[in-house]
């Protein structure tokens, strides 16, 4: 599994754990708010869960809720967090 | 025409202190619920003691208040501001009770409650209008707001804030020493008048909406206060949460150092007393100097945005 593929899938897998109900299939089109029906805090608490998964760290006061408009958006997010490296990782 | 003063803010919180994750099953919050109240919304700590009475709560504030009336003046009114419009049983009248138990046989008493947590601040400004129509001189009026989360239907607000326990209160009178009211702007959008029981698209469009409407009613009382933003020396804001804040801070484009945040994680969002408790906070810490400049800001469930700008008036001692 490629890179994209992983997070993308990390993503998948804490949407699961988010919404408690079977997830549609994703796509990098889907959108968080409009297809999905997540709310702000769901959306938040999946952001949490994906930090967790990949290990990158988001520092609340840089966050662009922009980022997390759609599964490709989020993904671009994690992967410029990953390539940034964080320095709190692996805490 | 008279300007309307602030003689004396008070404040009062429990001794009782809880981290937000001992709140979780009470609330009915996962585990990454709470991290997001903790990481994003900036919640950490707050007071709540389900063992304290309404009254008991009430009447710190409202003594260390009133205690600032000088000898031989009335208050003709009290104004008991609350956010939950059932805050006691049906036949307990709070602001009668109220009345009684600081000794003031002649005032007029009464609850408002129609802005939820800008109700406070509203009080001050009905209260003034109040003096004002009937022009007698030297009258003053109480503002006494808080409550209990008392239920977890009322100390959580979904995705938003957990509430805690905390009063304030405020003696008002016109033309006095106390800090002068320049503006109050608030502004109403009926279309969240349901409270808890908006829909999904109308919860995401309030949030995508909330910082640019909080920061335009902010600009509008300090341009009616006849000021601009740099002229203001410290937002006192609520303490809903810091996302609401971080989105308004950059809806106005001003420092973050401007805002006096640094409530939000230890007392979290207070219903109407945030401002006051912030300014006591402040006034405290000698960090409200006078002549200084500021806005105290608040949002109500409903939804009122509202900002009140002042002058303080007696330097960063016990004069408030």
């Amino acid at each position: 599994m490629g890179d994209r593929a992983a997070v993308v899938a990390a993503i998948g897998g804490a949407l699961g754990d988010v919404m408690e109900r079977e997830v549609p299939e994703l796509t990098e089109d889907t959108r968080l708010f409009e297809d999905l029906r997540l709310d702000s805090s769901s959306i938040l608490e999946l952001l949490m869960l994906v930090e967790d998964a990949t290990g990158i760290t988001v520092d609340p006061e840089d966050l662009d809720m922009d980022h997390l408009k759609s599964v490709r958006s989020f993904a671009d997010y994690v992967e410029s967090r990953q390539a940034a490296g964080t320095p709190e990782a692996g805490r | 025409m008279p300007a309307t003063t602030l003689e004396r803010i008070a404040s009062f919180l429990p001794e009782r202190s809880v981290r937000i994750e001992e709140l979780g099953e009470r609330l009915g919050l996962r585990r990454a619920e709470l991290g997001v109240f903790r990481k994003f919304y900036g919640l950490n700590t707050l007071r709540f003691d389900p063992d304290l009475d309404l009254f008991d709560l009430l009447r710190p504030a409202a003594r260390e208040a009133l205690a600032a009336l000088p000898a031989g003046r009335r208050v003709d009114y009290l104004v008991f501001a609350h956010t939950t419009q059932a805050v006691a049983p049906a036949d307990v009248d709070v602001a009668q009770v109220l009345r009684e138990d600081l000794g003031l046989a002649d005032t007029e008493a009464f609850g408002l409650s129609h802005q939820a947590c800008v109700s406070s601040l509203g009080a001050i400004d009905v209260a003034a209008e109040l003096l004002r129509a009937e022009g007698t001189e030297g009258a003053y009026a109480l503002m006494v707001t808080g409550e209990r989360a008392f239920s977890p239907v009322v100390q959580l607000i979904p995705n938003t804030s957990i509430m805690a326990d905390a009063s304030s209160a405020c003696l008002v009178t016109l033309d006095g020493d106390g800090d002068v009211v320049h503006a109050f702007v608030t502004r109403t959008l009926g279309e969240y008048a349901e409270w808890l029981r908006l829909s999904p698209e109308e919860n995401h469009e309030f949030g995508e909406l909330y910082g640019s409407r909080l920061a335009e009613v902010i600009l509008a009382a300090v341009a009616e206060a006849g000021l601009t933003f740099d002229d203001i020396d410290l937002v006192i804001p609520h303490n809903v949460n810091m996302l609401a804040w971080r989105q308004t801070i950059k809806a106005l484009d001003a420092a973050p150092e401007k805002f006096f945040l640094d409530n939000i994680g230890r007392l979290s969002h207070c219903f109407a007393s945030d401002v006051f408790l912030n300014y006591t906070t402040l006034r405290e810490a000698g960090r409200l100097v006078d002549g200084g400049r500021y806005v105290l800001v608040s949002v109500g469930l409903g939804a009122t945005f509202g900002a009140m700008v002042i002058t303080h008036r007696g330097g960063g001692g016990d004069h408030g």
